[in-house]
């Protein structure tokens, strides 16, 4: 800016000082050929003064000329001092530069402060590119996350909704789309009150959602029932409010988790205690009522009294089997019980066990046909011979439980060479079994709903069944049933390689 | 005076016998039966003067035994006494709807049993002899 000034200052006084001069000579002269004519000034009508003429107008010209140089150097002052503004003007137009400043200087100067702002504007511009290619970057990001997050949201196997505070819905997954009978992408920013039909539980959601909101609640559960599918299920809903910067409550967040199974477990749990309490009482109650009436003298001779004693053997016995049988089902599935293989022929259990149950059966009037008829040459499997009389006693009890008086159970062994199992089956002329109840009769405490009052029972029978043959063996079971018809129950086991059985004494393989 | 007529019912052989036991010792005449439906049928027949059944029983529980039995003129006002082994099986309200004399839970005695039958026939006697 300095050289600027000086450039100016001295072309006001170079041209200052030539628009005087010339000036200067032009009165000189005009005066002098005036004087010459004798003292008056006529001679300029007859004589033209060319010479003073030009001179006044070059002091014109000249005066105008440094004008408008003073012009043009006071625009690219102002030019200088923007530039300056904006903090691009390199810091030697700031110091204190000596150099006089021609028109060319200024120029070159100029120049250089131009270019250089352009390369710092060129610089900002290349930083601007970054930053936007940053941003790109994170918006790619972003929508990566937001991807992966609805990803996340899909596969979850809970019913997810959120809504906005006005009750807008802004996201579900599949699984609500599927439970509220709507389709997400066409039913995003509509009302969820009128996405939704007039399904049981359905109005009772949108009305939890709404008191979470108002109350701005922090997370709240609530059990409710919706029909999926034609059936009833239960979830548990859990609603959480979304929060804004300023604490306001912007959205809420719905989370329903199926819980159907587990109150059906809770529920067959329920019946399954009721179940044990009533039959451990059954026993105990003859238990008492005998020993009260052996103490009162009510058993009035010997053989009375001996009948009482073992009355109250036999229910003490009943109620150790049923404690056995649960305490069972708990130690396989823990892994705690103890398991003694070897070789044994299912023919040999079998007609064990039928002795143990032939009165039971003979008190129902009940048949047990071709017996012994199916008697295979090997059908000896590798398996804990106490376990499977157990799962055969099960079975032909059943058997005997659910046949009314009067029918017959048939009781066969096959031996399958092509797959190497032995396989068992036991099957009645009972009452049978629905169909949509078939696929049930293995789990625990479940019990036949039409069946409960043919028979009483715990719901262990079956499941320990399954859970000896199944867990402890590496086999299967199997049943088939027809309500009103009969039903067939029955397991495979695997076969016992015969070099297993060979290198074992004969008493092991049952020969005596 | 001729001898009360007990009607004993539950699927428990051993239960029917022991409570016949008692009572037969002490001069009652007992009739039994396997489930409610059987039960039935011989309280038509028989019309005991009381009836001592079980609660849970396979063919037709005791409730729907007394159900039945409150509905039938014949034998509408015989009183029962219920055994059950669920302590809330029944409520308060349907052991008066059904007009339950007494409900046992089981394991039970049967002397106190024998005290619950004495005592309902008793007040039954002096409401009768009244009208």
């Amino acid at each position: 800016m300095v050289v600027l000034k000086s450039a100016r200052n001295l072309y006001v006084i170079v041209t200052a000082i030539v628009a005087v001069s010339l000036l200067a000579v032009g009165l000189t002269e005009g005066l002098v050929s005036g004087t010459e004519e004798g003292g008056r000034f006529t001679g300029y009508v007859q004589r033209f003064p060319v010479a003073p003429v030009c001179c006044i107008v070059g002091a014109v010209g000249v005066i105008w000329l440094g004008w408008y140089w003073l012009k043009l150097v006071a625009t690219i002052t102002s030019i200088a001092k923007r530039l300056k503004t904006v903090d691009i003007m390199d810091s030697r137009f700031r110091g204190n530069d000596k150099r006089k400043a021609s028109g060319n200087a200024v120029i070159d100067e100029l120049s250089k402060a131009l270019n250089e702002a352009l390369v710092r504007y060129s610089n900002v511009i290349g930083e601007l590119q970054k930053q936007i290619n940053d941003l790109q970057i994170q918006v790619q990001l972003t929508q990566r996350q937001k991807a992966n997050i609805e990803s996340i949201i899909y596969s979850i196997h809970d019913a997810l909704v959120v809504v906005d505070e006005f009750d807008r819905l802004l996201m579900a997954n599949e699984v609500a789309g599927r439970l509220f009978n709507f389709n997400f992408k066409q039913s995003q920013h509509k009302r969820i009150a009128e996405l939704m039909d007039e399904g049981e539980g359905n109005s009772e959601f949108v009305d939890f959602l709404r008191q979470s909101r108002q109350s701005k609640a922090q997370p709240t559960r609530r059990e409710i029932e919706f029909v999926e599918d034609e059936k009833l299920k239960t979830f548990d809903c859990i609603v959480s409010c979304i929060y804004d910067e300023s604490g306001q409550v912007c959205g809420i967040v719905g989370v329903l988790h199926d819980i159907t199974r587990q109150k059906q477990i809770q529920q067959m749990k329920n019946d399954f205690v009721s179940h044990v309490c009533h039959e451990l009482k059954t026993p105990l109650a003859s238990i008492s009522a005998y020993t009260e009436m052996l103490s009162d003298g009510e058993a009035r001779d010997g053989k009375t009294r001996k009948e009482f004693y073992s009355v109250i053997q036999r229910q003490a016995e009943r109620l150790n089997g049923l404690i056995e049988n649960t305490l069972n089902i708990s130690r396989i599935e823990s892994g705690l019980i103890k398991v003694d293989k070897e070789p044994v022929s299912l023919t040999i259990l079998i007609e064990e066990q039928l002795q143990m149950i032939k009165s039971y059966a003979e008190e129902k009037n009940i048949a047990f046909k071709d017996i012994g008829q199916s008697r295979v040459v090997f059908d000896q499997v590798y398996a804990d011979k106490d376990m499977i009389s157990q799962v055969i006693v099960n079975l032909l009890s059943n058997a005997v439980k659910y046949t009314p008086s009067g029918g017959s159970i048939k009781v066969e062994i096959e031996v399958d060479e092509s797959a190497d199992v032995a396989r068992l089956s036991v099957a009645d002329t009972g009452v049978g079994i629905p169909e949509s109840e078939i696929e049930h009769v293995f789990d625990k405490f479940y019990r036949v709903a039409e069946n409960k009052n043919q028979a009483k029972g715990t719901g262990l029978g079956l499941n320990l069944v399954k859970q000896i043959v199944e867990k402890v063996h590496n086999g299967r079971v199997f049943v088939t049933s027809k309500a009103g018809v009969g039903s067939t129950f029955g397991f495979e086991l695997p076969l016992a390689t015969r070099e297993v059985v060979e290198s074992l004494p004969a008493i092991s393989r049952g020969q005596v | 005076m001729s001898r009360k007529k007990v009607l004993v019912v539950d699927d428990e052989v051993h239960i029917v016998h022991v409570v016949a036991i008692k009572l037969r010792n002490n001069d009652y005449e007992v009739i039994s039966a396997e489930n409610g439906a059987e039960a039935f049928e011989l309280a038509c027949s028989e019309k005991p003067d009381i009836i001592v059944t079980d609660f849970q029983m396979p063919v037709m529980t005791g409730l729907e035994l007394v159900e039945k039995i409150r509905q039938c003129d014949a034998i509408k006002d015989v009183p029962v006494i219920m055994l059950t082994a669920r302590s809330f099986a029944i409520e308060q309200q349907q052991q008066e709807d059904l007009q339950i004399s007494q409900c046992l839970s089981k394991p039970f005695s049967p002397k106190e049993l024998l005290e619950n039958i004495e005592d309902i026939l008793y007040h039954r006697a002096v409401v009768n002899s009244r009208v």
